[in-house]
């Protein structure tokens, strides 16, 4: 069953904090959405669940309305998982009991639990114990264990990995992702770390202002972001200016080079988008195009302010090089920068 | 219903003074009668209050974030005077040194027994405090008392408010423990009035008057506090303090402590001792049935209590507004008055309304919820206030009702908060004296009534036993108390 | 401190525990107040300790079950009032007249049976024959004659008004015992003269919170004079003495305002729901062993009726030379209003 999101508004008095969502996320499929603090994006999720009224739109689960004009599904009837930022255990009951929590009273049959325990790769020796001894990543776990005893059709994930470190939160992503993988529920994670955003499903989305400016393949949105906003939250940028040359070319600081995508809408004026790692930089051996104003060592490698373009183009820019590269560049010298892959284009506006 | 319960003895004040006209009114409150009571009241306040803060911070401070020799022993024994109620120890005091009396020795006695109600939340609040904080201030040069004062002191301030506030109230409201010393203020003169012409009008004229001295009390706390709520503080510690050596001072601190000690616990509780050994056969039967009542009505209040003070809670916590406020505030300025004006409402009330329930045990129990309901209510809206409501949702969320879910995940959460609070009303209402008196079921003898008859008429040695087991009864309740304020949440 | 584990199983054992007691609680305290609905209730302004005694002897006698609410006459008398036709209470006994004359007038009091006021001497008991006097007590000045000496005490109660008692003597001006004594002041001197009195009184009294404590400060040397009730005084003389051990009693005699006698009164409440039974109450107290518990008893209070002697130890009653009075002209109210005004209240 597709879960789909038509027109969905949502105010807290005059803040308007959602406008107009529409979403279709397949059966079986995982989204995330990403969007700084305040994009809305935890009350998209508070909508869903049914924990917050919509003000304007429609949910629906394959051809059952859960919320929308005429009628609204009170959340304990959606049968929709919800995983809080926290956990949200109850810190009163043991892991087992957590997770028995929701289900009904003649079946909460501990070889259930075992089961999902062990589809959340706890070790059964945590069945007992109480949630303030479990570790972040566990407690993680065990709420999304919990989410699953319902058989939902669809899993909220709110920002789940947030409060752990950054080893384990690699870890647990993984651990959580193979589990809903496993369990072929459909998945909806809120988050504001790219790489977990890009690296979760099938599409990922992203949100600014309350609107869901853009979602697709994780591939496409990153390759192509539609504004220079989405693309700056998916990865780091170099923007440049730059003037078109033909059609499917531009010249600017880095010289002229392909166009991959263009974003410009046709306008005039424009920048060139380039992502750090289509970037190659070595010393120049006579001339180069660029020179190095100054190198400031990170101690994993060294980031040089490059000064380059000249003339029409000038520009600088901050190139991040590792250490066994770094010893290579003064401040002062001259090299020459090299594009692989194309430019996106954005327009400009001064 | 239950906001109108709490507004029943403001309205019975109010009505009583419209009731008078304004000439008989301001002729009963514009005397020079009134002016002393005034002086008194206000004077016991602004010293009494302070001195509290300043016992209830410091022994806090002393036992919890420095080396103070047997810190242990002293974190209980400041807690202690709880369990003694304020006229046992007026009586303790005022058998011991019978010369003690009026103003100095009233904030002696209230304040050595109040203290520990800034004690308590002044412990909770440091021990929830980040000690990381002090060693920032540390680090950045500040040496133990820049620490205390910069740092400590202003993150204690709604605990210390809030106590103090408590204490306010108390002082306000107290009858036995001054009128053993000799003591007027607005309380012992109702009290007096009372006695004199019952539900006269120079009672509710009084009763007007305090009632503007509590208004003005809870509006300038109210103002202190500013936009600050009083929720939980922290999260605990993730590593021990660092307790500061006392060094040369340590003597003089353990002679401090141990001073306030004896002022509180030792002098009352040696003199109730002493005269137990001089009285005659003590009628176990009565004492035996005096304890059974007590217990009877107060555990009973304690429950009613709590469950209204849900209701308010949950109110004030999950919906707040101006509505939630108000009747906060209602219940709040309701049990700043003297137990005999509720009392006198209700019984104006009952037989005007409802005279099946006049001198009945619902009637008590409900003067105790009127009364108490600010003792219960603190806690379990801070109680509240730290089970997330992401708990419920994520009950919701597995399926379960939400009425269910707040069934099988707060209220288990709240249960520590609902033992403190039950257990601060069973106190209350154990040591209840006025109300009790005029509203429960003619034969009705508690232990403090039966204390208060035999101390009043100075029968020391009859009143002794009775003492014994009102300090005894009250010796779990504020053992609960103490583990509330001392543990961690659950979580 | 408990571990928060274990203080997590306490707390669900303990509210269970609380609500069953509760619970109980009301229960029991139900099946109290149902037996007490044949008791007699008696809305008792005596001293518990002589009304427990005439409540004890009149059950052994007549199986009748008392029960006591215990108050000060003006808090009783006023509540009765407030009461009406609701009230529970049965009997009310009264330690000074005011009082009952409060509850006489507002029209809820049954006339008391014949036989019990012939066994009273008129001059204790008013005319209206709605309630009867069952003891009386005499006005008396303590001293410490270790701070004053006989010579100097006062000729009259009206002297302590002067300005050079000021500081130098110590009532109870709160109890229900001096207001009856303030409303002989007001009987013999008129409005005018007792506001003037009472005027000096607020100057120069120190007030204390009862009798006892009154007489335990003279006897402590806090005040070389006091006003009480004669009987706190034999009483503890009687036992060891402790608080009256250096103190003399002084009677002003003379028909002066200080050698008032005050009588406790007894009444029936027209709407007793045991009516016989607390007429044979009165009875009783009235009767010869009602009132030898008063001539033999701790009490020390003066028998009034059946003829009974007081103590020994006592001067006769009719020896006092009190000022006349006619116990049910005593303006309670009235009284409670001028001392009001003069601070005293």
């Amino acid at each position: 069953m597709t879960l789909s999101l038509s027109g969905l508004s949502k105010s807290f008095g005059t803040t308007r904090v959602l406008r107009d969502v529409t979403l279709e996320v397949p059966e079986g499929t995982r989204i995330a959405l990403v969007g700084s603090s305040g994009s809305g994006k935890s009350t998209l999720l508070r909508l869903i669940a049914g924990f917050e009224r919509p003000d304007a739109g429609t949910i629906a689960l394959g051809d059952r309305e859960l919320a929308g004009p005429r009628s609204t599904v009170p959340a304990h009837r959606r049968g929709i998982g919800y995983v809080a930022q926290d956990g949200a255990l109850f810190p009163h009951l043991s892991v087992a009991r957590n997770i028995a929590f929701g289900m009904p009273r003649g079946a909460r049959h501990v070889a259930r639990v075992h089961e999902l325990m062990e589809l959340a790769s706890l070790d059964q020796t945590l069945a007992d114990r109480m949630p303030h001894e479990l570790s972040g990543g566990q407690q993680q776990r065990v709420a999304l264990a919990r989410a699953l005893t319902q058989q939902p059709k669809v899993i909220l994930l709110d920002e789940p990995f947030s409060a752990l470190d950054t080893g384990l939160r690699a870890q647990t992503r993984q651990a959580v992702v193979d589990m809903l993988e496993r369990s072929g529920v459909t998945a909806m994670l809120v988050t504001h770390d790219r790489d977990e955003a890009l690296s979760f499903g099938q599409q990922v989305g992203v949100l600014a202002g309350g609107r869901l400016v853009q979602a697709g393949a994780p591939t496409g949105v990153f390759d192509a972001p539609i504004d220079v906003r989405v693309a700056e939250f998916l990865g780091d940028v170099m923007l440049v200016s730059a003037r078109s040359a033909g059609t499917d070319a531009v010249d600017c600081a880095f010289g002229r080079l392909p166009v991959r995508h263009d974003r410009s809408g046709g306008a005039a004026r424009v920048r060139a988008m380039v992502r750090p790692e289509q970037v190659r930089l070595a010393p120049a051996v006579d001339g180069g195009n660029a020179t190095v104003v100054s190198i400031r060592s990170t101690g994993a490698g060294a980031d040089l302010t490059l000064r380059f373009g000249g003339g029409s183009f000038p520009a600088e820019a901050t190139h991040r090089v590792p250490l066994h590269a770094a010893a290579r560049f003064q401040a002062g010298c001259q090299v020459q920068i090299t594009v692989d892959g194309g430019v996106v284009l954005y327009p400009r506006h001064e | 219903m239950l906001a109108l319960g709490a507004l029943v003895p403001i309205g019975f004040v109010l009505q009583a003074a419209i009731a008078m006209g304004w000439d008989e009114l301001s002729a009963l409150v514009f005397r020079p009668k009134v002016g002393e009571l005034l002086v008194n009241t206000v004077s016991l306040v602004v010293i009494g209050v302070p001195a509290s803060a300043v016992l209830g911070v410091g022994g806090a401070w002393l036992v919890e974030r420095t080396a103070l020799p047997g810190r242990r022993l002293f974190a209980v024994a400041f807690a202690a005077p709880l369990a003694i109620p304020a006229f046992v120890a007026s009586y303790g005091w005022a058998s011991a040194v019978p010369s003690i009396s009026g103003l100095w020795g009233g904030v002696l006695v209230a304040v050595t027994a109040y203290f520990p109600l800034v004690y308590l939340p002044a412990l909770a609040a440091i021990r929830g405090l980040d000690p990381g904080l002090e060693e920032s201030a540390r680090s950045l040069g500040m040496g133990s008392v820049a620490v205390f004062f910069r740092v400590v002191l202003p993150q204690l301030r709604l605990a210390v408010l809030g106590g103090g506030l408590v204490v306010a109230l108390h002082l306000l409201a107290e009858y036995g423990a001054f009128a053993f010393l000799r003591f007027d203020t607005f309380t012992t003169a109702i009290v007096v009035a009372y006695q004199a012409t019952f539900a006269g009008p120079n009672a509710a004229a009084l009763g007007l008057v305090l009632l503007l001295l509590c208004f003005a009390l809870l509006t300038v706390e109210s103002l202190a506090r500013g936009n600050a709520r009083y929720a939980r503080v922290g999260g605990g510690s993730p590593h021990p303090p660092v307790r500061l050596p006392l060094g040369r001072l340590a003597p003089l601190a353990v002679f401090g402590a141990v001073c306030v000690v004896a002022a509180s616990t030792i002098v009352p509780l040696a003199s109730v001792v002493r005269w137990l050994f001089r009285a005659d056969a003590t009628d176990l039967g009565a004492l035996a049935s005096a304890t059974g009542q007590t217990l009877a009505l107060s555990l009973a209040g304690a429950v009613c209590a709590i469950a209204v003070a849900l209701a308010f809670a949950w109110l004030s916590v999950r919906y707040p507004g101006r509505l939630s406020r108000l009747l906060e505030g209602a219940a709040f300025l309701t049990s700043s008055l003297p137990a005999i004006i509720v009392a006198l409402a209700l019984v104006a009330t009952t037989l005007a309304f409802a005279p099946g329930l006049y001198q009945t045990a619902f009637t008590v129990i409900a003067a105790y919820v009127v009364i108490f309901l600010p003792r219960a209510l603190v806690p379990l809206r801070a109680g509240l206030a730290q089970v997330p409501e992401s708990l419920e949702e994520a009950a919701r969320s597995l399926g379960i009702a939400p009425l269910l879910a707040r069934l099988r995940v707060t209220v288990p959460l709240l249960v520590p908060a609902v033992c403190a609070g039950g257990a601060l009303v069973a106190l209350g209402a154990a040591n209840e004296l006025t109300a009790t008196l005029l509203l429960a079921p003619t034969g009705t003898r508690t232990v403090a009534t039966s204390f208060w008859s035999a101390a009043s008429s100075l029968d020391y040695p009859t009143a002794a036993p009775y003492a014994i087991v009102l300090v005894l009864l009250s010796c779990p309740a504020v053992a609960l108390m103490f583990a509330h304020a001392t543990g961690r949440n659950l979580r | 401190m408990l571990p928060r584990s274990r203080l997590a199983l306490l707390a669900p054992v303990t509210i269970g525990a609380l609500l069953l007691a509760g619970c109980t609680a009301v229960g029991s305290g139900a099946e109290d107040s149902s037996t007490s609905d044949d008791a007699l209730v008696v809305y008792n302004a005596q001293h518990e300790e002589l009304t427990a005694e005439w409540a004890d002897a009149f059950t052994e006698q007549t199986g009748i079950e008392v029960v006591l609410r215990n108050g000060d006459d003006s808090e009783l008398g006023n509540q009765l009032v407030q009461e009406g036709s609701a009230s529970k209470a049965d009997v009310f006994l009264t330690e000074n007249s005011p009082a009952m004359s409060l509850v006489e007038q507002a029209g809820l009091l049954a006339p008391v049976d014949e036989a019990t006021l012939a066994l009273v001497p008129e001059q204790y008991r008013p005319v209206s024959g709605e309630w009867t006097g069952i003891a009386a007590r005499s006005t008396v000045l303590v001293y410490n004659p270790e701070l004053i000496s006989e010579a100097e005490l006062p000729a009259s109660l009206l002297d302590l008004a002067e300005p050079e008692w000021k500081g130098r003597w110590g009532a109870a001006p709160a109890k229900a015992d001096f207001q009856a004594i303030v409303s002989a002041v007001v009987e013999t001197q008129g409005e005018h003269g007792a506001r003037e009195w009472l005027e000096g009184m607020a100057t120069n009294a120190t007030e204390y919170r009862n009798n006892i404590v009154t007489m335990k400060a003279v006897n402590a040397g806090e005040v070389p004079v006091g006003i009480i009730y004669h009987y706190y005084w034999y009483r503890d003389q009687d036992r060891a003495a402790e608080d009256s051990g250096n103190t003399k009693l002084h009677y002003f005699g003379n028909q002066d305002p200080g050698a008032f006698v005050s009588v406790s009164g007894g009444g029936v409440l027209k709407n007793a729901p045991h009516a016989d039974e607390a007429q044979q109450f009165l009875a009783f107290i009235n009767g010869e062993q009602g009132q030898k518990i008063l001539g033999d008893g701790y009490s020390f209070e003066y028998p009034v009726a059946s003829g009974v002697a007081a103590k020994s130890e006592l001067p006769p009653l009719d020896g006092l030379n009190a000022p006349a009075i006619d116990p049910s002209t005593l303006n309670g109210p009235k009284v409670i209003e001028l001392m009001t005004e003069a601070g005293l209240l």
